[in-house]
This record gives C-alpha cells, sequence and structure tokens, in this order.
C-alpha cells in the first residue's frame, strides 16, 4: 500500500497505536498505516528492559520490548503497513496528514480517520526552571539515558543524582547501573516517594539515600556537571557528582494538535475525548498516554484497542461523529479524568466500546468517596477507599452509561 | 600548529568572526586563533538575538555609529550567507503617563539621530501590532526595522566565509603568552607559536587578561550576566514584534521577542557578577523573568518553557565600546563590546579592517571572493521545502521538535569547520535544542555524532 491510499493513519507506533491497528485489523479495516519518526517501533517501552510492561492488556509478565515484540506479532501485514523513520508534521482539519520520510519524501495523505497515539514526554530540567550552571555533558532526561543504554551510546559518567520519586525514578536505579552508573543520592520534592513503598524500600536496600520535600538548587560543572546542591527540611547540602538524571514529570507529546481543530484539555495539555476516543475535530480520534500523563503501557495498549474497534465502527458508519456531548464537572481535590466528556450513545449495533477512565486526584486522602452526581441527584458512588496521588483512581466506565445528558459532576469527598 | 601570519586575530566570537572575515578581504596572511574548542562559545552564545538598529544605543557614541552600520550591512549582506533576518520591529511601550513622556522625548531624540522611521503610537496601534499583551499600555515608540536574526549561524557564517576565503582558524589555543618581537609578536599557544605582523584582541570577556599579555592595562572588566526565557513555539502566535519596556539610562530592560526559529523570548536580567565564568540561571532572575512575563504577556504562562540560559555581556568600567589601535605597538584592542557585538559586528569588522589596512600594515583588496553560504534554520525552512524533498537524508527527521534532518547533520560534520562536540553541534544545527531538550533524539544524534566524527578523524 502506498501511504497516501491509506484509509486510517494511526500516528505513533508505542503500545497505543500498536493495539489501534491491530484492533482496526480485526475490525475488516484493510488500509492500515502506522506511521512512526523513530528508527523502530514500539515506542518508549521498547527502552526499558525491566518486567511489568503491558500487564493490564497481556495478563503476562513481560519487559518493554517484549510487549512490544508480542504487539508486532499480532498486526496482520495484510491490512496494516507500519512505516518507522517517518516523521507527521501536522494534521488539519479534514482529516489531513503531513509526512516526511527518507523513503517518500514529503507527502500529504487525506484518510477518513486519524488516530494520535504520539504518547508522552518527561519535561527536561530547563522547563523545570532548575537553577545553576547548564554543562553540556552530564545533564539527562530518565528517557535519555535509556535510550543510551538500550542503543550502547557511552553515557561517561560514574556518580550521579536521580530527581524525582515516581515510579521510573526507581527503574532507572537499575538503568543506571547497568550503565555503569553509581547513583549517590534520590531527589523528592514531596514529603513522599511517589511510587510504591517497596520502591523506596528497594532503593535504601540498594544504598541510595532519598532526600524528600527537597529541591535541587543549583548545578555546577564547566563542561561537565561537578555537583548538585540541594535545599530541604535540614537547610543546603552539596553532592558532588557527574551526572544529573531528571526523571518523571512527564507531559503528552502533543506537538501536533496546534491547527489540528483538536481541542486540548487543560488538565491533561492532552487532547479532550470522549468515551470513544473522538476528539472536537470530525475524524480524528486520540489513544494512550498522549490522553494525559501518565497511565502505564498496559492500559494504553487497551485504549488503543477500543479506539481501534470505535474508528472501524466510524468507518463503517455504525458510530456517527458525535456531538461535544456532556463535559464531566470535576469538583475540588480531583486532578483530571479521561475521557473528559461523554456522549449520548449513538451505537445501535454494540461495535463501540467506550475507553476505560483514568482519574487522578490532586492530593493524598486517607479516607475519600467518589460519587457521581447529575443535575443535583447522585447517579453512583463509589466505596471509601484512600487516594494516593500518584495512583489512578478507579471507576468503572459502565456508570457514565448511566448519564442523561444533564449537568455532570464527579465528587471526591473525604470521609 | 605555527606559522607566519600578517594579522592574529584573538577570539572568535561574532567579532572575532566578522574581523576575520572583512580581512579575508584583502591580500593578508590571517589567522583566527580560539581559546576553546568551537566559535562563538563565549558571550556569542548567550544574546537576545534581535538585530538592533543603533536607535537603542547612545547617541553619537562609536558603538551607535558601527551598530548603524551593522545594522545596514547586515540587512544587505545577510541573504546571500543563507542568514535569515525577519524585520519584525519594536515597541518601546508605556505603561503610564510618566513613561509616555519619557518615550515622546525618546523618539524626538531617535529621530534627531538619525533614525527618521522611528514613530510614536497610540494605545490602537499597539494592540493592533501586539493584541495579546496585558491592557494599560498608553503610547510606544515603533521602530519598524528592528529585526531578529540566527545568533548561532551568524559567527559561524562569517568564519566559514574567512576560511574559504583563506583565512587560517586554530581553535583549543588559548593565549598564554605574548612576546613582542621586531616585526610584531609571538603568540604562545598549547597548539604551537603563532607569529604575527599585528595582534587584533577580540577577546570578550577574556580580553583585559589578553590585553595583559601584551604589557596594556586600559581598562577593567565589568560583567554583568543576563539571563533569558525561550518559551515553546506553541505561543508563538501571541507575539509578533519586540516588545521593550521604556528603557533607564544603565538598563535597557526585559524584553519579549518572537525568535527566528519560532520561540517566544524573554530576558535579559542585568546583574554585575564578579566572576566572568559565573554561567549560571539563578531562581531570583527566573522569578524577575516570570514577574515580567505575569506582567506584559499572561498567556504566555499558559506555554512551557523550552529553555533557560544566561549570557555575559563582556562590559567594561566606561559604558562603551574599547576600540584602540595601537600602531606603534601593533596590537588592536576590539574590546568591550557589550551587549551589541551580534547586531555591530559587521559595522566593528569594517571600521577595524580600515584601521588595519589604513594605519597598520596597509593591504590590497583581493579582486574577488568565493561567496559562502549556510542553511537557514529559520521556523518553516527545512530541507524539503527549500528543493531537497527528493535527498532521503534531507527527509528523515534526526531531531524531531526541530526537525532537523540526517542530510542537515550530515553536512555540518563535512564542513571545513566541523563540530567537535556535541554542543557545538546544536549550534550548528538545532539538534536537541527544542522542547524536549533531547528526550527524544539524543542518544540518536550522539550516536550519530560519534560515528561521523570518528569517520572524519580516519
Amino acid at each position: 500500500m502506498m501511504p497516501r491510499d491509506a484509509e486510517v493513519v494511526v500516528v505513533g507506533a508505542g503500545p497505543a497505536g500498536l493495539t489501534t491497528a491491530a484492533a482496526l485489523a480485526e475490525r475488516g479495516v484493510e488500509r492500515v498505516l502506522v506511521v512512526d519518526r523513530d528508527d523502530e517501533a514500539g515506542g518508549l517501552p521498547r527502552f526499558c528492559s525491566h518486567l511489568g510492561f503491558g500487564w493490564e492488556y497481556t495478563h503476562r509478565l513481560e519487559t518493554g520490548p517484549g510487549l512490544v515484540r508480542r504487539l508486532l506479532r499480532r498486526l496482520d501485514s495484510n491490512a496494516v503497513t507500519l512505516l518507522t523513520r517517518t516523521s507527521v508534521l501536522s494534521v488539519k482539519p479534514g482529516p489531513k496528514v503531513e509526512l516526511v520520510s527518507g523513503r517518500h519524501g514529503h507527502m500529504h495523505v487525506e484518510p477518513r480517520a486519524v488516530v494520535l497515539a504520539t504518547g508522552i514526554r518527561e519535561r527536561p530540567r530547563s522547563a523545570r526552571l532548575v537553577p545553576g550552571k547548564r554543562p553540556a555533558q552530564g545533564i539527562l532526561t530518565t528517557g535519555q539515558l535509556q535510550q543510551m543504554v538500550a542503543r550502547g551510546v557511552p553515557v561517561g559518567g560514574r556518580r550521579a543524582v536521580v530527581v524525582g520519586t515516581e515510579h521510573v525514578a526507581f527503574s532507572i536505579l537499575l538503568t543506571a547501573r547497568h550503565a555503569g552508573l553509581d547513583v549517590v543520592a534520590m531527589v523528592g520534592a514531596e514529603d513522599r516517594i511517589m511510587s510504591y513503598a517497596v520502591a523506596g524500600l528497594v532503593a535504601r536496600t540498594m544504598g541510595v539515600p532519598i532526600h524528600l520535600s527537597s529541591t535541587v538548587d543549583d548545578i555546577q560543572g564547566a563542561d561537565r556537571v561537578e555537583s548538585v546542591a540541594l535545599r530541604g527540611p535540614s537547610g543546603q547540602r552539596s553532592i558532588a557528582c557527574d551526572t544529573v538524571i531528571f526523571s518523571g514529570d512527564f507531559i503528552p507529546d502533543a506537538a501536533l494538535m496546534p491547527g489540528s481543530g483538536i481541542a486540548v484539555a487543560a488538565a491533561t495539555s492532552g487532547p479532550s475525548v470522549d468515551q470513544y476516543g473522538c476528539t472536537s475535530a470530525p475524524g480524528i480520534f486520540a489513544a494512550g498516554n498522549v490522553l494525559r500523563a501518565v497511565e502505564s503501557s498496559g492500559l494504553a495498549a487497551i485504549e488503543g484497542a477500543r479506539v481501534g474497534t470505535n474508528v472501524a465502527a466510524y468507518l463503517e458508519g455504525l458510530l456517527a461523529w458525535p456531538d461535544v456531548g456532556t463535559c464531566i464537572r470535576l469538583t475540588e481535590g480531583l486532578a483530571y479524568i479521561v475521557p473528559q466528556r461523554w456522549v449520548p450513545t449513538n451505537d445501535s449495533g454494540y461495535a463501540t466500546r467506550s475507553l476505560p477512565i483514568s482519574l487522578r486526584a490532586l492530593a493524598d486522602v486517607p479516607r475519600a468517596r467518589l460519587r457521581l452526581i447529575e443535575n443535583g441527584k447522585e447517579v453512583w458512588a463509589g466505596r471509601e477507599m484512600k487516594v494516593l496521588r500518584h495512583r489512578r483512581l478507579a471507576l468503572p466506565a459502565a456508570i457514565l452509561d448511566r448519564l442523561r445528558g444533564g449537568d455532570a459532576a464527579l465528587h471526591l469527598d473525604p470521609v | 600548529m605555527s606559522g607566519r601570519y600578517d594579522v592574529a586575530i584573538v577570539g572568535a566570537g561574532v567579532v572575532g568572526c566578522a574581523i576575520a572575515r572583512e580581512l579575508s578581504r584583502y591580500e593578508l596572511r590571517t589567522i583566527l586563533i580560539e581559546a576553546r574548542s568551537d566559535l562563538g562559545d563565549g558571550v556569542s552564545k548567550g544574546n537576545s538575538a534581535v538585530l538592533s538598529t543603533g536607535a537603542d544605543t547612545p547617541f553619537g557614541s562609536l558603538e551607535c555609529k558601527l551598530v548603524s552600520r551593522g545594522h545596514q550591512r547586515y540587512v544587505a549582506e545577510a541573504p546571500a550567507m543563507g542568514l535569515p533576518i525577519k524585520a519584525i520591529g519594536s515597541l518601546t511601550v508605556a505603561w503610564n503617563n510618566d513613561e509616555r513622556r519619557i518615550v515622546e522625548q525618546l523618539q524626538a531624540e531617535t529621530v534627531a539621530a538619525g533614525f527618521h522611521d522611528v514613530v510614536v503610537v497610540g494605545a490602537d496601534e499597539i494592540y493592533r501590532r501586539a493584541p495579546h499583551i496585558a491592557p494599560g499600555a498608553v503610547a510606544a515608540m515603533w521602530d519598524p526595522e528592528e529585526g531578529i536574526v540566527d545568533p548561532f549561524s551568524t559567527p559561524y557564517a562569517y568564519a566559514l566565509d574567512a576560511v574559504t576565503n583563506g583565512v587560517t582558524f586554530q581553535d583549543r589555543s588559548p593565549v598564554e603568552k605574548a612576546e613582542r618581537n621586531g616585526a610584531g609578536w609571538h603568540l604562545h599557544t598549547p597548539r604551537g607559536v603563532v607569529e604575527a605582523g599585528i595582534v587584533i584582541n577580540c577577546g570578550g570577556l577574556g580580553a583585559a587578561k589578553i590585553e595583559a599579555l601584551g604589557g596594556f592595562s586600559d581598562f577593567v572588566m565589568k560583567p554583568r550576566r543576563g539571563q533569558f526565557l525561550v518559551f515553546d513555539k506553541s505561543a508563538r502566535t501571541l507575539l509578533d514584534v519586540v516588545l521593550k519596556p521604556v528603557p533607564t539610562p544603565l538598563y535597557r530592560g526585559i524584553l519579549m521577542t518572537p525568535t527566528i526559529f519560532g520561540n517566544i523570548l524573554v530576558g535579559p536580567t542585568s546583574e554585575e557578577i564578579d566572576d566572568p565564568d559565573d554561567w549560571r540561571v539563578t531562581q531570583s532572575g527566573i522569578d524577575a523573568l516570570l514577574a515580567a512575563v505575569r506582567r506584559l504577556l499572561p498567556q504566555l504562562l499558559d506555554h512551557e518553557i523550552t529553555a533557560t540560559y544566561c549570557g555575559i555581556r563582556p562590559g567594561t568600567e566606561r559604558p562603551e565600546y574599547r576600540i584602540i589601535p595601537r600602531p606603534d605597538e601593533r596590537w588592536l584592542t576590539v574590546g568591550g563590546i557589550r551587549s551589541t557585538g551580534l547586531s555591530g559586528s559587521l559595522g566593528i569588522a569594517e571600521h577595524v579592517a580600515g584601521l588595519v589596512v589604513g594605519e597598520m600594515i596597509g593591504g590590497r583588496r583581493k579582486p574577488s571572493h568565493t561567496v559562502v553560504s549556510v542553511p537557514s534554520l529559520a521556523a518553516g525552512e527545512r530541507p524539503w521545502l527549500n528543493g531537497k524533498a527528493a535527498d532521503p537524508e534531507h527527509c528523515e527527521i534526526m531531531c524531531h521538535c526541530e526537525g532537523i534532518t540526517l542530510g542537515e547533520i550530515r553536512e555540518a560534520m563535512a564542513s571545513p569547520l566541523a563540530p567537535r562536540s556535541l554542543k557545538a553541534l546544536k549550534r550548528r544545527t538545532r539538534v536537541m535544542f527544542g522542547r524536549c531538550q533531547g528526550f527524544f533524539c539524543g542518544a540518536r544524534v550522539q550516536a550519530l555524532f560519534e560515528r561521523l566524527s570518528a569517520e572524519r578523524s580516519t
């Protein structure tokens, strides 16, 4: 298939993009083009060699590359064309897609549907406004370090400080060791680690001190990092190191949204979608972590599979392009919800599947309960639970089907 | 490396490179020597990238004359060098009636100094040109000629032109000793002794140190740091002019401007520093810049910050250029270029070349020279749009945020002035300069850089 013959263009060949394509092919869509700008398909998991990727989707213990291999095997090569080293330059209403690649040059494609599955990136040091010098070497993000290790690029350091305590900050402990880097400290702005308690235990067992409620105040070094200064509860301290790894602080890679007609949700910086994964631009869907930063690769894969199903329904005429629908209002204490919008179901043939809900709180709450209210009446109430801001709050997608198009608000009530 | 030259230029910042280019038009053996491993790696790497017309320099000064001339020449000569320039104009905005009176007086003085296009405009015109700025602007001075340029490609284009036209470039050569002999000077560097008929000191922040090596002490350095924030390209639609505050006699204030690459730039601060190597972005600097954004263009805060950086102005104890010809001593000082080196470079180069051939050693103009151009890195100018869509390497993007291709990296690495470090490659091509700062492409680009460097050295 030539790219310009594509019926659907999927942008991004990470877990969400690959499961979207697989679902489209299973539903009989024959000309699916998956493009990825990197040199191989797989997205970020292919640089993560530890276990735990895709669990919710495959129910298997796999590494990142293992998950990618499995997802690639599931692709029907008759229906799906995978183009790597291909960059999408713009997505415009229509939808119209502008591509450039070494193989095909510069071209414009007008598919019937586009799926944005562009994933996430980490905020670099500059975006975090960390003061200090800017040595040419030794300041990295987790993602860059993972790629350097996976691609055999020498890291060139011995002593690293990791900034951040999200899951990925702990996974980088293993990557750093692989790269010959000794992690001499972890730094977290919050008063607890933003990962499982066991992760902190592992770090301490490895002899890595974790400085909480602390920030990087200064970076010294000319060509390469020489030290960082931390400010924390016990004052300022300087740590000699040659590498600083900024981890976590993920943000959707939303570069293609300006000019596309896609409305951006302020709370996530990603596209605003309804339960089918439809953005505000007709024919353009979105799936995976571009929707918000960040959920697991397994959830991204599930979203891709469901959006793929919905795209197929749209192409078959079983899903009419929905209106904006009802925006689910979040009350105090809640950070974001995806999908942001709910539309009354217009799927007569049971051909669609709703996205799982990803919902996060702004702060930890010891005991709290979720309640969905429509026009002042309680539609649903959850069980009491402990709320941790770094964890997805459980909310069954089916409850949204109880909405009738009124004013819907989700409450997080401390108990 | 060693040898005999008519002229040795010490320091390959934008001014040294411009002088090297200028002297390459003469029958002179010229060498440009640089302490670091790349040109443009000191003062010239951190500025506002705004090409001043000279209207914001002290009227009647040498600086004003050379910046005006530099601007005029840049506009005329940059296109042939492939250097982008966009005359977006500037608004110096008054936010109250006191400032309005200052702006009106400033405009009258500016016109009297020969900048005839500068006018005072009212609020309607301000908000037509800059609809997103905060409410409350009462008047502004509009300078239609002020423009934005590529500050990294400029010294590179000058140096490439110079080298192509016969100038020798020697990097990694800090001058450690300068000895006077009958015919000129012996400059001792770790890479050998350079013999030169005359020395031109373009040492930037190190100018006073170089002076001392020659036995001169006419000035002391008073470096001033300026910090900047670079906002994401998603913010570009918020501003299409250079937005300036009303200046004070000592400080031109924090400006906001689009960059030629499509970002929005905010800065500089102005802090006197003791250590000329204190290239630090500080919390107080960041806070001052964010406060200015909140006051003047609050919508900018909805956008991500791509980069922070600082520049250091090579000022001296007097607020003026310190260009000192010493024909008897065979030494020419080009110091104190404060904050206008980029804008003034071609004017300074012409002036200095005039001193060299007119007063110091003479030199015939060559009948012709080779025209050199560099690839444009301006927003919207990508190889596949500029006639290279059929070249696979020019359609394979390596740096996704900036859209920089494999072909562009290869070309930069094949240059006679090939980058010796990843940071030099960044300045040549803009790889890793975008919003992800290397998250996506850093590992691949580094691997490519190391492979191409190894190929080059074998």
